[in-house]
């Protein structure tokens, strides 16, 4: 870590590692998002937006890619629960949300597999994110998501049997 | 790890890397829009946080001059008292009418205290 690179309001973060991370904490944006380019580049800038002024801190207890992801995690919730309160009074006007919903993956040999990952329930999709595609433990994965090890593991179990069961009935 | 998980964890990330490959905006300009909307909020918070303090430097005085206003206490002197037969009630400002001279000015007594055949009603 160069001293340059260090952020004034957040001492163990740098630029550096963070532009090292940026392609992996947009690609967990983005599936926060249901693959909203747009709402996925507002939450990853809006994540370091909270590491810039010391709102988000990291205090070395965990990795800083755990504590980024859980950072993303929790600003995607917050946004939603704000979408969700907003949707409701769409519904009852009788009007749509407008999206800019991409196809998340092109027609190929993994379209199978990505669809069997998105048909999981949220925590397990989550779980095999975060370990499978992110390098994450299951410790991590549990963190970033707010669970304990424990019921991580239950997800991650679950997911892997579903996705074997679905691919094998296909 | 065992096979069928390698097999399943190359294949999902061969997808999540197709997905994204395109996608990633530069990290330069995130940053940047980053940095400038965290100057923002610093400057809306020095310019909140000034204007607490001098709301707060304001209430100091105006709060101070109000105490200010408030008179000093006056007690009776038993000296001067004794010297003199004239008194005044110490708040000459709330009793006017209560200046009087202890031997030559008899305050009116209240009725109930007139002698009826010597003894007070």
């Amino acid at each position: 870590m160069r001293d340059s690179d260090v952020l004034d309001n957040n001492p163990h973060v740098s630029r550096s590692a963070l532009e090292a991370m940026h392609g992996q904490v947009f690609g967990w944006a983005l599936s926060r998002c249901d693959f909203q380019q747009a709402t996925a580049e507002d939450l990853v800038q809006q994540a370091y937006v909270e590491l810039l002024t010391g709102k988000a801190r990291f205090d070395g207890e965990s990795s800083l890619k755990t504590f980024v992801f859980a950072v993303v995690q929790n600003l995607s919730r917050n946004r939603y629960r704000r979408i969700a309160a907003r949707l409701r009074l769409h519904n009852r006007a009788g009007q749509e949300a407008a999206t800019d919903v991409v196809d998340p993956i092109e027609p190929g040999e993994h379209r199978d597999l990505w669809n069997a990952v998105q048909e999981l329930p949220a925590r397990q999709r989550d779980i095999v994110e975060l370990v499978f595609c992110r390098d994450m433990t299951i410790e991590e994965a549990s963190a970033v998501m707010g669970v304990t090890t424990g019921t991580g593991r239950v997800h991650y179990d679950r997911a892997k049997k579903a996705l074997r069961g679905k691919l094998e009935n296909d | 790890m065992t096979d069928s998980d390698t097999v399943l964890r190359n294949a999902l990330r061969k997808g999540q890397e197709s997905m994204e490959a395109e996608r990633v905006p530069d990290f330069d300009a995130v940053w940047a829009s980053a940095q400038s909307t965290a100057n923002r909020k610093g400057r809306r918070t020095t310019v909140l946080g000034g204007m607490a303090a001098a709301a707060a430097l304001l209430a100091v005085v105006v709060i101070g001059q109000m105490r200010g206003v408030e008179q000093d206490w006056q007690f009776v002197d038993p000296e001067e008292l004794a010297s003199s037969t004239y008194w005044a009630a110490p708040s000459d400002v709330l009793l006017p009418k209560h200046q009087f001279d202890l031997y030559g000015d008899i305050p009116v007594l209240i009725e109930s205290t007139d002698s009826d055949g010597g003894a007070l009603l």
